[in-house]
């Protein structure tokens, strides 16, 4: 999924998938993204940040 | 898109299938199993296994976390639905996994409040939504999904969501790979490695599978490519008569695993003595339950739950399909009393099941000529 806008406060980003369906994301594995940025994510969680 | 489509590239899928006839030793029969349920969707989707010589045979392993949920415990999903001021959340494939007298999904029919979500986070959101329902999730997966959970649960400690509670069925994938290896049943070669249960745990949880029991692990990942690239890794070990964990998929996975992920998961379950796999009957230290520091949140705590174990129906053999020992066609009742839309077993049903793969896509399958 691509970042579209992140929250830095709560953890969160809210992320876009190739339809651009969109859903809120908890990030605090991957530690800061930025907007744009490409992540893997599963089950509401992004697990990696791609490239 | 990126990070996508060059994995499918289907010039290059040719190339990498060329490489491993040219690995394969002639007469010589490969077998590798894949862990990852995502990785049988995967290559039934796309026919990887179409691509490959007759003599190199891949074997579906247990990786399905909603397959191996026992019946009874889909049952103690199904009394909690149907528990007054609760509304229950699970994923999508979890509601039509039959328990021992239906599933989520028609007890959701029955009037139960039964609601699909696809994440944890938007189980807490009802949860905030309704202050006046109790609001359960019922946590399956391995370690991809524990960690969301994990953090899902941080945050409803923070926020004081004290409605809010989680039935957790979360597994580990060591332990029945281990069980798998000691089994008689399977005389295996090589493992393709689970790709994003490694983005969590690395790949040195995988290393005693070559120290202990000489077999080559190559974490892959998902694309057409990844799993190609992956069956040439193995294929190269043997021949070169090497037996080591690697990584293909390194774009994705570090081999150390994810640090903040393995934290939240100590410090928010614990193992359980022993968990009952569908199929594959109770396998130690298998489970994970909420530890105690997050009791507050236990469902199984909270609320009354059976806690009966059920038999499979007789007709039933997912647990020799998860093991590996049939393919899902040798199955008495696979296409037939089995099928997507009546499934008997789990396999038929998760996205991830090897039952459910070969029969939305396998069932095309080319004959393939050994070399």
């Amino acid at each position: 999924m691509t970042v579209v806008r992140v929250d830095p406060v709560r953890g969160l980003a809210l992320c876009a998938d190739a339809d651009g369906e969109r859903v809120t994301v908890d990030v605090a594995l991957i530690g800061s993204v930025g907007v744009g940025a490409r992540v893997l994510v599963h089950a509401g969680t992004a697990l990696a940040a791609l490239g | 898109m990126r990070f996508v489509e060059e994995f499918r590239d289907r010039e290059l899928g040719r190339a990498a299938a060329a490489e491993i006839l040219g690995l394969v030793e002639p007469g010589r029969h490969y077998k590798l199993m894949e862990v990852c349920g995502g990785h049988t969707h995967s290559i039934y989707k796309y026919g990887v296994d179409d691509l490959l010589p007759a003599n190199v045979e891949l074997v579906h392993g247990p990786g399905c976390p909603v397959c191996v949920i026992p019946m009874g415990r889909v049952d103690d999903g199904i009394a909690l639905a149907h528990t007054d001021g609760v509304i229950f959340t699970c994923f999508g494939d979890m509601m039509r996994v039959p328990g021992s007298r239906g599933s989520l999904l028609e007890a959701k029919a029955q009037g139960a409040d039964v609601r699909m979500v696809y994440s944890p986070l938007d189980a807490l959101r009802i949860a905030k939504s309704n202050p006046a329902r109790e609001v359960v999730f019922f946590a399956v997966g391995f370690e991809t999904t524990a960690p969301s959970t994990a953090l899902t649960l941080r945050r409803a400690r923070a926020e004081r969501v004290a409605n809010f509670s989680v039935m957790c069925s979360h597994v580990t994938i060591v332990p029945p790979l281990r069980a798998l290896l000691e089994s008689p049943d399977l005389r295996l070669d090589g493992f393709i490695g689970p790709g994003h249960v490694s983005t969590i745990v690395g790949g040195r949880p995988f290393e005693f599978i070559p120290a202990d029991y000489g077999k080559p692990v190559v974490i892959a990942g998902f694309e057409p490519l990844d799993i190609l690239q992956a069956i040439a890794m193995i294929l190269r070990q043997l021949n070169q008569g090497r037996c080591r964990v690697e990584n293909q998929y390194t774009r994705v996975v570090p081999y150390e695993g994810n640090r903040r992920a393995l934290e939240v998961m100590a410090e928010v379950f614990e193992l359980r003595p022993h968990f009952e796999w569908r199929g594959l009957g109770f396998i130690s230290h298998s489970g994970l339950r909420l530890s105690e520091a997050y009791a507050e949140f236990d469902a199984e705590r909270r609320f009354s739950v059976p806690g009966v174990r059920v038999a499979d129906p007789k007709a039933c053999q997912c647990g020799e399909v998860l093991k590996g020992v049939i393919k899902p066609w040798e199955c008495k009742v696979f296409g037939t009393a089995c099928t997507p839309e009546r499934p008997i077993g789990t396999c038929m049903v998760s996205s991830e099941g090897a039952c459910a793969a070969y029969y939305n896509y396998g069932r095309f399958a080319r004959q393939r000529a050994a070399v």
